[in-house]
């Protein structure tokens, strides 16, 4: 499965889990919606889109798991008829990122949720410590920054 | 307590034994377990009902029937396994069940294998 990564650290370590858990599709992404990562993804607009739903379901299990449980929700998991996805937020020097990952019969969501803990584990102890502090999500340079990651994952954004 | 509680506790009094589970074949979670410290039942859960899944699957593309039981003997330990499909016997409409028995090199598997297919009989 072609993989592609804008920051380097983070190639090695999906691609374990991608191949481990035997996942079709997979995207580690900011909670703004930014793309790091992704795994499977053919079409930019697919990642775009892909992105922008992952962080929306993520925000709202956190606000809803912080209405209901005090703190927000970790992981989500959805299970469709031949599809299933679960996204979970990984938490690094480089700040939180979500990962979606989808995945089918070939696989199962406890194989998915073991390989998504040496994920994390993987992606703590590789992360560059940040240096500056990030802008905010939606800066203005929101959309340049979102289609230069799309280039640097598909070589121009579609 | 759960309805598996008993089952799962005769089979962890098997000498030798360090864990025993009841997993969902098709999604690889614990639906109940009885660990010896130091095991990791999320883990081992998740890789037997993968393995299981796919002696079954095999079995039945090979036309050899269903799996009745599953044995897998690595350096420092062995993991047997036997579902309750196999058997056509569901708990409460599940068939999809798997006991799992998690036991060092050295532990009786006869014992262990007549236990795992009496706990499926009490499963039913």
């Amino acid at each position: 499965m072609k993989i592609a990564a804008v920051e380097a650290w983070v190639e090695a370590p999906l691609k374990r889990f991608v191949d481990d858990a035997r996942a079709r599709l997979a995207l580690l992404l900011h909670p703004s919606g930014q793309v790091l990562a992704q795994a499977g993804f053919t079409r930019a607009v697919d990642v775009m889109t892909a992105c922008a739903l992952a962080a929306a379901a993520h925000a709202t299990a956190g606000e809803l798991g912080r209405q209901l449980d005090g703190r927000g929700f970790r992981g989500l998991h959805y299970a469709g008829l031949e599809k299933q996805l679960y996204l979970a937020a990984i938490d690094t020097a480089r700040g939180v990122y979500i990962c979606l990952t989808v995945f089918d019969q070939a696989s199962s969501l406890g194989l998915v949720r073991m390989y998504f803990d040496d994920l994390s584990r993987e992606l703590t102890a590789a992360a560059p410590p940040l240096i500056a502090l990030r802008e905010p999500a939606l800066g203005a340079d929101f959309e340049r920054d979102l289609d230069a990651n799309l280039s640097a994952l598909f070589g121009r954004a579609s | 307590m759960t309805p598996f509680t008993p089952i799962l506790e005769t089979l962890t009094r098997q000498r030798g034994v360090r864990a025993s589970l009841i997993v969902s074949e098709s999604d690889g979670l614990v639906v109940d377990a009885h660990l010896r410290f130091g095991q990791d039942g999320e883990r081992v859960a998740a890789l037997a009902a993968s393995l299981y899944r796919k002696a079954r699957l095999s079995a039945g593309a090979a036309r050899l029937g269903t799996v009745v039981f599953l044995q897998l003997d690595a350096e420092r330990g062995r993991i047997c396994a036997a579902g309750s499909s196999v058997v056509g016997h569901s708990h409460e409409g599940r068939t999809d069940l798997v006991i799992v028995v998690v036991a060092d090199p050295a532990a009786n598997v006869g014992l262990i294998r007549m236990e795992l297919l009496k706990a499926l009989e009490s499963l039913a």
